[in-house]
């Protein structure tokens, strides 16, 4: 061969590099996604929360993405609104895993769907997230691959007692529930644990969500000496009851219970705003105001980011925001440490997280507990105060 | 204590005593029980603050209002639910086309106007003897609505047509009594009944999409109890049921108050089927 056949067969070879570097690029970025499912709940009566989260799952889900994704590969989120229906997020659930072949499932939104979905997800072994509280939906020998965000059920009750023995200072507690499953289930568990922690049962009732006059009911738990009232109900129409007829019956005591304690849809109904007054529901240090006014640096740096981003906070609660942005996050990190997507690697990545800071809480997963969030992060809330998207720490807590 | 479970008692005993009468007036012309009582109600209540509460209208033109959307919707249970089943009363076919409806109805309201209880406002603004609003307006609702109606039944010629039609339709038509205009008429008063109701109810029960299941189970027992047909034994039923399931919550707890109640309700049926005030009707065999 000549010195210029040579010369020009590496001037080839080398036009043939240059023309195939582009190609090389698309085999880049051509890496398949990473397909989240998303089950939840955009309308319909359980909406509230779902809207939240999807706000913060969305808002993760394209800074992962402008950040180049997880190790190239582009998150790509598949949503199914399942209306608050566990038949719906059932079949849901099945379309996801049989024709969209997700890699990552999350939610859904409420504790009645998770209950129906949760075995479909976990006999699929897909990986997944889930927002309900009730207790049995985390089991890591039933669901392996199955990790909760939002604490449990009894991580709310454990911050509730925390709260009336330690901060309030009181021993003897009147114990009021709705008449549902939920109500049933979470007073039985109050009183179980108050009994062990040496507190005393002054007054023990389950009430009926619609029941029109809870008069009597305050009456009684108010002779019975109680210290405290606390309250395991979602009914904005039985939680406003309750506070207007503590007010009615002279009562100062505290009302302490259940995030809904705090909700909008309290105010129109009591009678006297005051009313609302000691009235504390279950909150998350990260997304609280301290006495200042101020949230937490990193949830305020977060928050300015969201609104940077036009993504509304006015009309929900930040909490469910930093929710679903950290569902996203637990998931990039999942992913990141496996250096797979084998659904085994994730979850023992998943399994290995000690602390994770995400914008809602901090998380610790370990084989044998698949319930992530530090149960001291949990804290009550002045259900009087929320305002511009979050509450603000009730007393006690030593701002 | 005592006497606040007997307020709040009769209160609301009051409002199931008016849904109790809106069966019977739905009943006294078709022979038919209506599932769609206890959804006037609802719509009394969440029109209601809806007009009067949102809007701001004021009440002389918002009460009116809201008891036009109770009358219409009973024309269209009339007309929807009830005319097309009146030829196989005996298949009870009512029981499932009154209930759809009010299904229907129920969804709708979850829709339109939420599915959280929003609140109904004060309507007149007097506590007299430190009474609330919401306790002594429901029973003198009913007080004013059970004489209104018994005057209407027995000085009035349409209420004549109406009691003649339910004792005996056929005779009634034989007579040239215009038996479907007097249906219709019927549930424009039921309509109007149901309606007054949940308004007068709204403080108590929240203007709440939920309210008219509720309404439609403890507005049923009460006529159960006192003898369908019979208002005087409505009101009464009522009251025993308000009074005893506040009793029961006070007693028992909330939990057993659906059980008592339904257990008052098999009692009475198995000891006066035909009710307290209802009378047993010989048939020639």
């Amino acid at each position: 061969m000549t010195r210029s056949t040579t010369s020009l067969l590496r001037l080839f070879a080398l036009a043939v590099g240059v023309a195939a570097l582009p190609f090389a690029t698309m085999a880049q970025t051509s890496a398949p996604p990473i397909k989240i499912g998303w089950l939840v709940a955009l309308t319909g009566p359980n909406s509230s929360p779902g809207i939240g989260f999807d706000r913060g799952i969305k808002y993760a889900v394209e800074e992962v993405n402008q950040a180049g994704g997880i190790k190239g590969r582009k998150l790509e989120v598949v949503t199914r609104d399942t209306q608050g229906d566990p038949t719906k997020a059932v079949n849901a659930a099945l379309e996801l895993m049989n024709r969209e072949k997700v890699d990552f499932m999350v939610g859904p939104t409420n504790s009645g769907e998770g209950l129906a979905t949760t075995p479909l997800i976990a006999r699929n072994k897909t990986p997944s997230m889930v927002y309900g509280v009730v207790d049995t939906l985390i089991d890591p020998e039933k669901y392996p691959f199955t990790f909760r965000i939002l604490p449990s059920n009894k991580q709310w009750t454990d911050a509730a007692h925390n709260y009336i023995l330690k901060n309030l200072n009181a021993k003897k507690v009147a114990l009021i529930g709705d008449a549902t499953g939920y109500g049933t289930a979470t007073v039985n568990l109050s009183e179980q644990e108050l009994k062990r922690l040496g507190a005393t049962i002054s007054y023990k009732a389950l009430i009926e969500a619609n029941q029109s006059d809870v008069n009597s009911d305050m009456q009684k738990a108010k002779s019975s000496g109680a210290e405290v009232i606390l309250v395991w109900s979602d009914s904005a129409a039985l939680n406003a009851r309750l506070i207007n007829a503590r007010a009615e019956a002279n009562w100062t005591a505290p009302i302490v219970g259940h995030p809904a304690l705090g909700s909008g849809a309290i105010k129109p109904l009591l009678t006297a705003p005051g009313n609302w007054n000691a009235v504390y529901n279950i909150g998350y240090k990260q997304t609280s105001f301290d006495k200042a006014g101020k949230l937490p640096d990193e949830t305020s740096k977060f928050l300015s980011s969201v609104v940077a981003k036009k993504v509304r906070v006015d009309d929900t609660t930040l909490w469910w925001i930093a929710a679903g942005y950290d569902a996203v996050q637990l998931i990039r990190r999942g992913y990141e440490t496996a250096g797979s997507s084998k659904p085994e690697d994730v979850k023992k990545a998943l399994e290995s997280l000690r602390g994770f800071a995400g914008a809602y809480g901090r998380y610790t997963y370990t084989a044998s507990n698949h319930n992530g969030y530090d149960v001291n992060d949990i804290v009550m809330n002045r259900a009087d105060s929320f305002k511009d998207g979050s509450y603000t720490l009730a007393p006690g807590y030593g701002q | 204590m005592i006497l606040s479970i007997l307020i709040a008692g009769v209160a609301v005993g009051s409002i199931y005593a008016m849904i109790g009468i809106c069966y019977n007036v739905m009943y006294s012309t078709s022979k038919v029980l209506s599932f769609t009582s206890g959804q006037l109600g609802m719509l009394g209540a969440v029109f209601g603050a809806w007009l009067i509460g949102d809007l701001q209208w004021p009440i002389w033109i918002g009460f009116p209002a809201a008891m036009l959307v109770g009358v219409v919707f009973s024309m269209i249970t009339e007309f929807i639910a009830v005319r097309p089943v009146l030829k196989n009363l005996d298949q009870h076919l009512y029981v499932l086309s009154t209930l759809a409806l009010a299904l229907m109805v129920q969804t709708a309201a979850a829709i339109w106007w939420g599915t959280e209880p929003r609140p109904f406002p004060t309507l007149v603004g007097l506590s007299p003897a430190g009474l609330a609003e919401k306790y002594w307006l429901p029973v003198l609702v009913c007080v004013l609505t059970m004489v209104s109606v018994d005057l209407f039944y027995r000085k009035t010629l349409w209420g004549r047509a109406f009691t003649a039609i339910s004792e005996d339709a056929d005779a009634a038509l034989a007579l040239g009594i215009p038996e479907r205009r007097m249906r219709v008429i019927s549930y424009v008063l039921a309509g109007f009944v149901g309606a007054l109701a949940g308004f007068a109810g709204g403080q108590l029960l929240f203007a709440f999409f939920a309210i008219g299941a509720l309404l439609t189970f403890y507005g049923f027992i009460p006529i159960a109890i006192g003898g369908i047909g019979s208002n005087r034994g409505a009101l009464v039923g009522g009251l025993t049921v308000g009074i005893l399931q506040q009793i029961a919550n006070y007693v028992v707890g909330g939990v057993f108050v659906g059980v008592v109640t339904f257990a008052l309700f098999i009692i009475v049926l198995v000891l006066m089927p035909q009710g307290l005030f209802g009378s047993t009707v010989a048939r020639r065999v």
